[in-house]
């Protein structure tokens, strides 16, 4: 299911609402021209589940932060941020979770430098 | 007085790849805050650069304390990929394997919990070598001892060889009497009783939405197992009942666990008599094309450690994005909500009732 | 009163001094420290190769077999390596304390086995008190371990200083509690006596709940599982002993292994009749007795999951001290009023 990213918040209350309280994963894909962030979520009464996709510029990825919503995204968007440079916002600026990057590399976009020495890498 | 201390990454029961960040009163742990990473190996990069079956070998490490179910979640994914269809015999023969895996990560955990408890290396050592005999079965079903490599798409690298099913009864018959034993001695036992009962609760809608997994959720009193809800393979065929319990802390995630091994010998019990003859050797490496078919695939399968789902955009020769949703990540993450305002020893209780494998957290 | 009834070493002292004079009482006290500091090492060194023995034995191992028959020399090798490794004392510790605080308990424990009769001959104290200054020494030591403990400047070993002394709040009480009663129905504190008033009937038949009591406090005291909070070692890496270097640890090894001795010792003595036995000479006795519950606390060991602090210390005030009293009031009723 795509969305906007504007309406993300808004369609993922109306899920919650409407039992999908279980927050499966989220990640991101980079198809170079677009960076798509999905959002899979559970409904554990009907064992539903919906996965919904959002497309950002890759020049100005970001999305807002579900955290209010689902308690489990903490560390996912954590890791997103991470690994595509996909800026959280409306959440408080924490640590990054594996690498602890400067935040400026990205490591699982297509155009990540991975032959480069690890000083290089950002 | 507030005190923060270092717990890990060199620590008794982090052993290297953990560190916790405690703020303690005295005794009392107010809060922790799990920093991961140590162990993180960018898998999923990895993968990006490499063809379809070269990367088994990477999955199996994520999870070292249960490989084949890592293995089997991969080649699961790309046979979706592939849409493929898996021999019937193959299916029977991984059923069985996986649920001798399972029995052999959980006993594992026993042992390991049993140390964060304070036991003396009594337990560990007694699982270890129950372990190992599951460990020797394995082998002589796959031809390595820890990391397998044993699946392949379509079926197995090879079948069961002749009499393994004899002496995998013998080994269940055993390994269920070891159970009940592990079991009275624990139970009859005050002061793990007291160790544990009512220690680290998370109850049901905590659980649900700090999306906890496997054992950890299903303590928590929902019934959600991916062997009864997704049925893959022959599940639905075998009577399997997801195990749960309803009060959440430390007590009912190790039963819960202690029944799951239970669960799991009935189930190997039954698919090795009800196993049809036949054909369970998987496709050659070289006819591997995914993409064709699906382009997207999905596969989630229930490991010891609870629901690990990979998700693959599949490319002609290499996968284009593998995102691997791993167990121990999410339940390492309910850590900081569970251990609050408990007591030093209950932080380790609840660590070790998590039965975290920092190669799964990190990927 | 002179040391030398506290110590008493006329027996061993040389013909040429006499018995009366200062000198000649601080040459038989060394002489009888240096006789006991002997018999210490020998019963470390043999208790931490029957640990190793026992425990692998429980735990389906083999344990050690390299070094020497049976594994016999493993502790002489383990004892070599820890001397040659650097001493080390962390930066932000207390020095002097940090350093001084392990010798001190070595020479505490010293000093009680002096206190302790083996056998009706070889004994090193005379005073009808000194069961008395035994328990005050005794409970003495997990201060000292707090001293270490702040000294160390490490925020783990801190908690195991607090933890020591929670614990000496929850089990000393029903440990002197029960020593008292001991007392009361020999009528003495004193040892010999004590061993003395059971040649027909060990204590422990005659107050089986004083002598559980007993146990599990000595067990505590010792800080042997599942009593050893302070050391946990899956919670607080060491506890008091995180910063301590390969030296130091072998002294707290050799530390561990005397007060188990102690405690064993104790316990044969207040609740199974000493060295009395036929037969076999006294001294054969109570060794025989010392080992028996050695190899129980062993046991203990290796089945027992650690006990919480806070649980500790409830279990300590709401079943140990009752029993206790109860213990009292009984033994006192049925047996001395």
């Amino acid at each position: 299911m795509k969305t906007e990213r504007k309406e993300l918040l808004d369609s993922l209350r109306g899920l919650y609402s409407k039992g999908y309280t279980y927050l499966v994963k989220i990640y991101a894909i980079d198809y170079v021209k677009t960076l798509n962030a999905i959002y899979v979520v559970r409904n554990l009464e009907e064992m539903k589940e919906e996965a919904l996709e959002v497309e950002l510029d890759p020049a100005d990825a970001w999305v807002p932060s579900v955290m209010r919503i689902y308690k489990a995204a903490d560390w996912y968007e954590r890791e997103m941020q991470e690994m595509f440079a996909i800026v959280i916002r409306d959440r408080d600026a924490e640590r990054l979770l594996l690498e602890k990057w400067n935040g400026t590399a990205a490591p699982l976009r297509k155009n990540f430098a991975w032959s480069e020495p690890y000083e290089k890498m950002g | 007085m507030n005190t923060r201390i270092n717990i890990g990454p060199v620590h008794p029961s982090t052993h290297g790849v953990l560190r916790l960040v405690a703020d303690i009163d005295g005794d009392t742990v107010l809060n922790v805050e799990p920093h991961i990473g140590f162990l993180h190996r960018g898998v999923e990069k990895l993968v990006e650069n490499r063809m379809y079956m070269q990367s088994p070998t990477y999955m199996e490490k994520l999870d070292y304390a249960a490989p084949m179910s890592y293995d089997e979640l991969y080649v699961a994914t790309v046979e979706k990929a592939m849409g493929v269809e898996i021999k019937e015999r193959a299916q029977w023969v991984r059923v069985v394997l996986l649920e001798l895996q399972r029995i052999a990560s959980h006993l594992l955990w026993l042992g390991t919990t049993a140390n964060d408890l304070g036991q003396f290396f009594t337990l560990f050592m007694w699982t270890m070598k129950d372990r190992d005999i599951i460990l020797r079965l394995l082998e002589r079903a796959s031809g390595a001892r820890m990391f397998y490599m044993n699946m392949r798409i379509g079926g197995l690298v090879q079948d069961l060889p002749p009499g393994f099913g004899e002496s995998a009864q013998e080994v269940l018959d055993y390994l269920e009497k070891r159970v009940k034993k592990y079991e009275a001695y624990l139970e009859r036992n005050p002061v793990f009783v007291g160790r544990t009962r009512g220690v680290g609760i998370l109850n049901r809608e905590d659980a649900i939405s700090l999306g906890v997994t496997g054992p950890v959720l299903r303590a928590s009193g929902v019934d959600y197992d991916t062997r009864k809800y997704n049925a893959y393979y022959v599940y639905g065929k075998l009577s399997f009942r997801p195990q749960t319990r309803s009060e959440g802390d430390v007590f009912a995630r190790y039963k819960v666990r202690m029944l799951e091994m239970g669960e799991s010998i009935r189930l190997v019990r039954e698919a090795l008599d009800r196993m049809p003859d036949g054909d369970a050797v998987g496709m050659p490496v070289r006819l591997i094309t995914p993409g064709a078919k699906n382009r997207e695939a999905r596969a989630s399968r229930e490991t010891p450690r609870g629901e690990g789902i990979m998700y693959m955009i599949a490319d002609p020769q290499k996968p284009y994005r593998l995102a691997i949703r791993s167990p121990t990540f999410v339940n390492l993450a309910a850590l900081q909500h569970i251990a609050k305002d408990c007591r030093m020893a209950d932080v380790f209780a609840i660590l070790g009732s998590l039965d975290i494998v920092m190669g799964d957290a990190d990927k | 009163m002179p040391i030398s009834s506290l110590l008493a070493i006329a027996p061993l002292l040389p013909a040429s001094i006499s018995p009366g004079s200062l000198t000649g009482e601080l040459i038989g006290i060394a002489e009888y420290a240096i006789a006991i500091a002997m018999v210490i090492i020998v019963f470390d060194y043999v208790f931490g190769w029957l640990e190793r023995k026992v425990v692998a034995k429980i735990q389906k191992r083999h344990g050690p077999t390299y070094a020497g028959k049976y594994g016999l020399l493993q502790n002489m090798a383990d004892i070599l390596k820890l001397m040659s490794k650097q001493h080390v004392a962390p930066a932000n510790s207390d020095r002097p304390m940090f350093l001084a605080t392990l010798p001190a308990m070595l020479a505490l424990t010293l000093f009680l086995v002096m206190l302790i009769p083996f056998s009706p001959t070889f004994s090193g104290s005379s005073s009808g008190f000194v069961l008395l200054i035994v328990l005050v020494l005794v409970s003495f030591m997990p201060l000292v371990i707090f001293m270490n403990g702040f000294a160390s400047g490490n925020k783990f070993s801190a908690i195991s200083a607090e933890r020591s002394v929670v614990m000496l709040l929850s089990y000393e009480i029903p440990l002197v509690l029960v020593v008292a009663t001991t007392a009361a129905l020999t009528g003495s504190y004193s040892l010999n006596g004590i061993v003395g008033a059971q040649s027909q009937l060990w204590y422990v038949v005659l107050m089986p709940i004083g002598f559980v009591i007993f146990f599990i406090a000595m067990l505590a005291e010792l800080e042997r599982p599942p009593f050893d909070m302070r050391e946990a070692d899956s919670e607080l890496i060491a506890g008091w002993l995180t910063d301590v270097s390969p030296p130091y640890y072998m002294l707290a090894l050799f530390l561990d292994y005397s007060r188990m001795l102690l405690g064993s010792m104790l316990i044969a003595i207040l609740f199974f009749g000493g060295w009395n036995g036929p037969v076999l000479p006294p001294i054969v006795w109570l060794l025989i007795k010392v080992f028996a519950i050695a190899f129980f606390i062993m046991i203990v060991r290796v089945t027992m999951v650690r006990m919480r602090i806070d649980r500790l210390l409830r279990f300590g005030w709401l079943i140990l001290l009752p029993l206790a009293f109860v213990n009292l009031i009984v033994t006192y009723v049925l047996l001395i009023g």
